[in-house]
């Protein structure tokens, strides 16, 4: 190409991509309502605007063994048609033994149990023991995976939760990440399981040791204790004697609001049944007026109001809330329960101070590191320096403007990826430079070294780049969160350097001294 | 006249002393692995789980660390430290055990599916516990005094051990891929050089890692890798410099070429080295707590770097080509006492 055209490649595309460098300082809505300005823009990370990070991962172990349980659902109906008795069930993590009670049941059992894709039966002596196949439990466990993610979605998407800009994203597997900008905890929505049941309380005590004293003989069959805590001080208020199995649960409500009582100065979340779940209710409080009835929220009571009338299609959960807490219970009602409990597997947030701090000390970092590489590289190397130096501009406002175009994020790691780019960037130079060194050295002509010094050092610094380019993949590869963030620049600053050096220095070299022949070489 | 670090022409035995610089290394890393023993490989929370809480006291007053620790006992944390962050109230406090979440061990049964006694999942015990990190805040607040958690990190011991185990991959893939790239770019008899320099880089300053007690984390291990790649830049510098002279000076002894090599770029080996060197010097002295185990290793890594391309790269190729030579004269020697 001739000098005039690199010229104009260069120019264009500095221009280009400073347009994009400029309108990486203004924020996201400023750059869509100013008309000069660039659409897309960098992003900060989460460790920079502040923000929580969570690594979710469900436990697809309870969704296989749910699946278990409703295949012994499955069979148990089966049995009851075909009037077998006595046949016991057990299980056992991931396997389900079913034993005849009489080995004549045992082909009954069997005929009970056709072969299913499912599942694989083994014969053990009389008793039946199936296990889910490889690919159905893939499967249950995919299936669960995609109801978690969607409920979690509707949960962050509720308008009241008021974090919409979180992202959330499938990771891996089995694992979901979110990010949420601007929060310094993890919201109590993603906490809760939100499995909703509805239990009549058959006795009461004010602790769990009372309440087991009063039954002696052990529990009646079919029952287990449900405690009320306090919630400011965690401590037991009440323990409730209920029904294992549920009368009435979530999957019924179709609604539910906050609502403040002023009677009793108390946040409440009302909830609507849809006509199904009105009916069962209605005849459930029709028939136990009178008696208390347990509200419980993933294994926890929060109220147990005594039943007064019958209650149809509304109903009311009061626990002595917070705002915070009755708005965040709402929300997690209207989104629905979490098919499987899920756990917090990585966290790590950073408040919005600290955030702030660090792109201060970042910026300063980047400036003190520029301003002391370029003057050390015009000291050493004069004139050639400063076009070194300038090189190294050029290459910064390519790599922000880079990274913004693609509208990537920025993190501390990745400031960090910055200032070892402004480093390493004028190694190139150097590499150039010292040739050109050795061939003025070996009696060139300036204008023959500048052409031999850049033609023999294009391989070594290809080389040496290509390498640090590799160690940088592997980074992104394997790097996680805000640590991809420093493979990100220190990748786009290895290109933009190697540019920088290759064909920015030489420019400047090429215009140095007008068109006239190069007599005197400032290096 | 050029200002030059180097003069032209320097001249100086860096082959003869491979003994001493090997010795010198050697002796680095003794250290380290007596180290390991007598400091402990320490693991932050990245790699072995646990948390790690960022905190800062708003109140008047000096806060008392020990009331700190006292609060960290009750909500049951384990092996918990205490570090005051500066001058101020600030105070890093690290822990490790579980994080129980609310409702986390309890079964939801599927819908549709109406739960059985027997084959209810396990687990019905009440989990009314709620986060351990919430409730230590909580108590911190009320115990201590009034707060702002500025960061907290949190790794489940799962993650924990997957990110260990892809850091460790991403280091032996890192020096696989670079030692295919040289040995294809370069003949594979200069790839083993160039790969005992970098595991030289990597083993040294983990070394010095270990000797002053630090912490391996994922920014250390990004560090590690940076020094990889980067430490490689001179050792390339060095080893296109040798295949360039054996091409110019074929009569020469290898010594003299390597020596020649070494000298000729030992300005620009030392000049890319030190423009590195600044910026990350900037970074270790401005760009804070977040990045400074990142900044040190760095440092560290880039001066191990550029002694490894002068007395390691180069000596392991001479050892490596006498050896070979020496293989082949013997087996020729052999060859020959076969015939007589």
């Amino acid at each position: 190409m001739s000098l005039r055209a690199r010229i104009i490649a260069v120019a264009v595309a500095v221009l280009w991509l400073g347009w994009f460098v400029v309108g990486s300082f203004y924020d996201d809505a400023a750059r869509k309502a100013t008309w000069w300005l660039p659409d897309g823009g960098l992003r900060l990370g989460l460790d920079l605007q502040g923000g929580v990070h969570i690594v979710i991962g469900p436990d697809l172990v309870v969704a296989t063994e749910h699946e278990l349980s409703a295949i012994q659902d499955g069979i148990e109906r089966g049995l009851e048609r075909d009037k077998v008795t006595g046949v016991r069930f057990t299980r056992t993590g991931q396997e389900l033994r079913v034993q005849p009670a009489s080995p004549p049941d045992a082909a009954a059992v069997r005929k009970v149990i056709e072969d299913d894709s499912r599942f694989t039966v083994r014969e053990d002596g009389a008793d039946l023991v199936l296990h889910l196949t490889p690919e159905w439990a893939g499967e249950v466990r995919e299936r669960a995976m995609l109801q978690a993610l969607e409920v979690l979605r509707r949960r962050i998407d509720d308008p009241q939760t008021g974090i919409p800009e979180s992202v959330i994203t499938r990771q891996g597997r089995d694992r979901i990440l979110i990010e949420i900008p601007g929060v310094d905890r993890v919201p109590d929505i993603f906490r809760k399981t939100g499995f909703l049941e509805f239990k009549i309380v058959q006795d009461a005590a004010p602790s769990e040791e009372l309440l087991r004293a009063k039954h002696k003989d052990g529990l009646p069959p079919g029952s287990e204790i449900a405690v009320e805590k306090d919630r400011a001080t965690d401590r037991v208020i009440t323990a409730y004697l209920v029904p294992i199995d549920a009368d009435i649960n979530g999957d019924f409500l179709t609604d539910a609001q906050v609502q403040f009582d002023n009677r009793v100065n108390e946040w409440q979340v009302t909830f609507t049944w849809s006509a199904d779940g009105g009916q069962i209710f209605g005849e459930l409080t029709e028939k136990n007026i009178g008696q208390p009835l347990a509200i419980i929220l993933d294994d926890q009571v929060y109220s147990a109001p005594v039943i007064r009338d019958r209650i149809s299609r509304q109903g009311q959960i009061s626990g002595r809330f917070s705002s915070e807490e009755a708005r965040d219970l709402a929300v997690v009602l209207r989104a629905g329960a979490l098919p499987i409990p899920v756990q917090i597997e990585e966290e790590r947030t950073i408040g919005p101070a600290l955030g702030q701090d660090s792109i201060q000390r970042g910026i300063y970092a980047s400036l003190v590191g520029f301003v002391l590489v370029v003057a050390f590289t015009i000291g050493y190397y004069r004139m050639s320096g400063g076009y070194a130096s300038l090189a190294l501009l050029v290459n910064l406002v390519m790599l922000v403007g880079l990274m913004a175009l693609f509208e990537g994020t920025l993190t501390m790691p990745g400031i960090a990826g910055l200032v070892l780019t402004v480093g390493m960037a004028v190694d190139a130079n150097v590499i150039i430079f010292e040739r050109i060194r050795e061939e003025l050295r070996a009696g060139r002509t300036p204008r023959a070294a500048i052409a031999a010094g850049f033609q023999k050092a294009l391989w070594t610094i290809l080389d040496a780049n290509i390498t640090t380019l590799i160690t940088a993949l592997v980074l992104f590869e394997y790097g996680t969160g805000p640590i991809k963030g420093f493979a990100v620049t220190l990748s786009v600053g290895i290109l933009t350097s190697v540019f920088a050096a290759l064909v920015v220095t030489r420019i400047l070299y090429d215009l140095h001294p007008g068109n006239k022949p190069v007599t005197e070489l400032s290096i | 006249m050029p200002f030059e670090i180097i003069k032209p022409g320097t001249k100086i035995d860096f082959l003869g002393k491979w003994k001493i610089a090997a010795a010198v290394s050697i002796v680095v890393l003794l250290i380290g692995a007596i180290g390991i023993p007598l400091r402990g490989f320490r693991m932050g929370v990245d790699f072995k789980g646990g948390t790690e809480m960022q905190v800062r006291f708003t109140g008047e007053g000096a806060v008392d660390e020990g009331a700190i620790r006292k609060v960290l006992g009750d909500v049951g944390a384990q092996n918990a430290s205490v570090v005051r962050v500066g001058e101020s109230n600030e105070f890093l406090l690290k822990f490790e055990g579980e994080r129980s979440l609310e409702g986390a061990a309890e079964p939801a049964p599927e819908a549709g599916a109406a739960p059985q006694a027997e084959a209810q999942p396990t687990g019905g015990e009440i989990t009314a516990k709620t986060d351990r990190i919430i409730q230590l805040e909580a108590a911190l607040a009320e115990r201590v005094g009034a707060l702002e958690v500025s960061r907290v990190e949190f790794v489940g011991p799962k993650v924990g051990a997957e990110l260990r185990n892809d850091g460790l991959k991403a280091i032996g893939i890192a020096c696989l891929l670079i030692l295919i790239y040289i040995a294809f770019r370069f003949t594979p008899r200069y790839a083993p050089g160039a790969v005992v320099a970098l595991v030289h880089d990597v083993l040294v300053t983990s070394a010095v890692w270990i000797v002053f007690g630090l912490e391996f984390d994922l920014r250390v291990l990004a560090a590690l890798l940076a020094v990889l790649g980067y430490s490689l830049n001179d050792t390339i510098i060095v080893y296109d410099r040798i295949r360039e002279n054996l091409a110019l000076h074929t009569k020469s002894d290898l010594v003299d070429v390597l020596n020649r090599s070494v000298n000729e770029t030992l300005s620009r080996t030392l000049l890319t080295s030190f423009t590195t060197l600044i910026a990350v010097l900037a970074l270790l002295a401005f760009g804070g707590e977040v990045v400074r185990p990142f900044a040190l290793a760095m440092v560290i890594g880039i001066v191990v770097g550029t002694y490894s391309s002068i007395y390691i790269a180069s000596p392991t190729l001479l050892l490596l080509e006498r050896w070979r030579t020496g293989a082949a004269a013997r087996d020729a020697g052999k060859a020959r006492a076969a015939k007589a």
